[in-house]
């Protein structure tokens, strides 16, 4: 098996074996720190959260996560990445851990007639505030812990008998009449959304446990994540391919958790390019570093990208920044992840990690490759090992356009 | 008032040229025919599509404009026999453009045309050499060049004609002397070109006996053609690259 496999497949399982090794060591290492009851119940605020499962689809196991004996002021910051930005990884990981998810077996296309578990899991998925929510379990909860590139790590679960809500979620107005608009598509519920600054958190969990569009199914966490980015992103790419070119060559830096962003904007068409550098003892990448690539022109993205959901997220945090300047560039962006990356806390780290970058004050410059070898300043891998790699960058440096000779 | 007839194959390689370049495009009706200006949306590269009324055998228009999604005419002529006649009508009021073809009659809904993008504004270059050959031995030596890399160099030596493609190892060269060519207006010149646009160019142009190149030194080429007996004229105009080192 080469070493490069695991960084493509981040857990997926594309090496055949049952688990993934690199998963199940951190599984091993981390006890959760949830409090229990003996009796099989539990009572929390959920933040709120719901979780669905891609084992077994379209059978897949959901329910909403609880973290027992946390109330409502404390439970708000266990689903808001803005909030972890400030911790460090150990405290992500043992504060995610309180979350406990309560599981049915459901087929997503249940998510039409919900039973009245699945029914309470979406009322409490409306909610933008923590709801008071208690469980009964079948059995005694599993020690056990999640992680994986795309989902934030998660507690131990449990198969549910039945859960309540024990008060009145507090649902935003777009989301009520988005949530009960059957008529529009999902793919315009999750831009619409998404433009009226609802959290991308937000939208994922209505996402996933089937609230938006005609044809509603729940869609498992891990997929729905991704799915809001994209669709998301696809839209501002509608609206930016309209809007001016940004005047001037610049260059944003910044990043989180061991994920350094190094980003430059090039007065052109709208592209994207993103270079991903796992360093040696990244998460993923074991004792030799990896370099990945992708990009799209303004014709957009065909397929998946090989980058997975990180690409769509990285390539979010830019849009968003064009959207509000009222611009359009060509986005070179390099993804340095370094050895302090060292558990895997889901894909939330990356938009983060993207944002926390563009929203530095830029440096701007005359040409490319001045801007090219500001950035290699501060990238820790040599720049002869990525310059080879882009593709972008060689047709914006030699390509002409037309009306450069008008 | 849009009304017109013309063989099933002309109107499928008039949409060909257009779609190698863009989705959706602005007809321009006229009484003297359709014309259509249109540029990539990297805006690179570009083409003047002009059908003059001998093409149809029957056409009467006001001025007009369409909005066309090219994708769908494409798949509406796909079910076309060659020698099909397709009788078009534009219906004002619905804003459908009425297609009757091999006894299927479709309505097609047209675009806005505000909102496809504006036409361009067309460089006025003087390009000093001028190289007329059949577009088979153009679209070879597309199809050499990109087994080597993704650009293309096209110019003239003294009095003739080559081709150049250089990548990470290996390179081909064509050279074409004067009576390989059906003509040419010598004068030394050098541009690089994308083969992705180029190769793209090249589908429509190869089927012309006799496809005209104007080239200057890292200047854009341009590349004409004429379909329907010299009533249809193809025009396009391509941005070079610049030589790395």
């Amino acid at each position: 098996m080469s070493k490069s496999l695991c960084i493509k497949c981040k857990g997926k399982g594309l090496c055949g074996r049952p688990l993934c090794p690199i998963l199940e060591k951190f599984r091993s290492t981390e006890n959760t720190t949830a409090a229990i009851s003996t009796d099989g119940s539990i009572f929390g605020a959920s933040p709120p959260a719901v979780f669905v499962g891609r084992y077994g689809y379209p059978q897949v196991t959901a329910g909403p996560m609880i973290p027992p004996q946390v109330d409502a002021k404390d439970a708000m910051m266990l689903e808001d990445p803005k909030q972890w930005l400030s911790m460090d990884i150990q405290d992500v990981i043992s504060a995610r851990c309180q979350l406990v998810r309560a599981n049915t077996t459901i087929n997503v296309k249940d998510a039409m007639k919900p039973d009245r578990l699945l029914e309470r899991s979406q009322e409490l998925a409306l909610s933008r505030s923590p709801v008071d929510t208690e469980a009964w379990f079948t059995k005694p909860l599993q020690q056990k812990l999640k992680f994986d590139s795309v989902l934030t790590p998660m507690g131990p679960s449990g198969a549910v008998k039945d859960f309540d809500i024990a008060e009145n979620p507090k649902v935003p107005k777009k989301v009520d009449y988005l949530a009960y608009d059957t008529d529009a598509l999902a793919k315009d519920v999750v831009c619409e959304l998404f433009r009226s600054d609802i959290p991308t958190e937000h939208i994922t969990r209505l996402l996933s446990i089937g609230l938006l569009g005609q044809q509603r199914k729940l869609v498992p966490t891990r997929w729905a994540i991704t799915a809001t980015d994209d669709m998301a992103g696809k839209d501002i790419i509608d609206h930016v391919r309209d809007m001016p070119l940004v005047s001037e060559i610049s260059v944003f830096s910044g990043g989180c958790f061991g994920n350094y962003f190094e980003i430059m904007l090039v007065p052109r068409v709208f592209s994207f390019e993103l270079l991903e550098i796992w360093m040696k003892r990244s998460v993923w990448s074991g004792g030799s570093s990896w370099i990945g690539q992708d990009m799209e022109d303004i014709n957009g993205k065909k397929g998946y990208s090989n980058l997975a959901g990180g690409y769509y997220a990285a390539r979010i945090a830019a849009l968003e920044y064009l959207e509000d300047a009222g611009r359009q560039a060509s986005v070179f962006m390099i993804r340095e992840i370094t050895p302090e990356y060292w558990a895997p806390l889901g894909v939330w780290v990356v938009r983060e990690a993207a944002r926390n970058a563009m929203s530095s004050i830029p440096r701007t410059f005359e040409t490319i490759e001045e801007a090219l070898d500001d950035m290699a300043t501060r990238v820790r891998t040599p720049a002869q090992e990525w310059k080879a790699k882009t593709k972008m960058l060689s047709d914006v440096r030699f390509q002409r356009t037309l009306d450069s000779f008008l | 008032m849009f009304k017109a007839t013309i063989d099933a194959y002309l109107l499928k390689d008039s949409i060909e040229t257009l779609s190698v370049l863009v989705d959706e495009a602005r007809f321009r009706i006229s009484p003297e025919g359709i014309a259509v200006r249109a540029v990539d949306p990297a805006n690179v590269a570009m083409v003047s599509f002009d059908l003059a009324t001998d093409a149809f055998e029957d056409f009467s228009g006001d001025d007009c404009e369409l909005g066309l999604d090219l994708s769908r005419v494409t798949d509406i002529l796909a079910v076309a026999d060659r020698d099909d006649k397709v009788h078009m009508e534009l219906d004002e009021d619905a804003k459908k453009l009425m297609i009757q073809i091999g006894g299927f009659s479709y309505t097609l809904s047209l675009l806005d045309p505000s909102t496809i993008r504006a036409e361009p504004r067309i460089p006025q270059l003087e390009l000093p050499a001028e190289i007329v050959l059949n577009g088979k031995d153009l679209q070879k030596a597309v199809k050499a060049a990109e087994k080597i890399s993704d650009h293309m160099l096209l110019g003239v030596e003294g009095e003739n004609f080559f081709m150049e493609a250089e990548g990470d190892t290996d390179r081909v060269k064509l050279t074409m002397s004067r009576d390989q060519l059906i003509d040419i207006k010598a004068n030394d010149t050098r541009s690089l070109f994308s083969l992705d646009y180029l190769s793209d160019i090249i589908k429509p142009a190869s089927k012309s006996n006799e496809v005209t190149l104007h080239l200057g030194k890292d200047f854009p080429i341009k590349i004409n053609f004429s379909i329907a007996n010299g009533a249809g004229t193809i025009g396009y105009l391509l941005a070079p690259r610049i030589e790395s080192d």
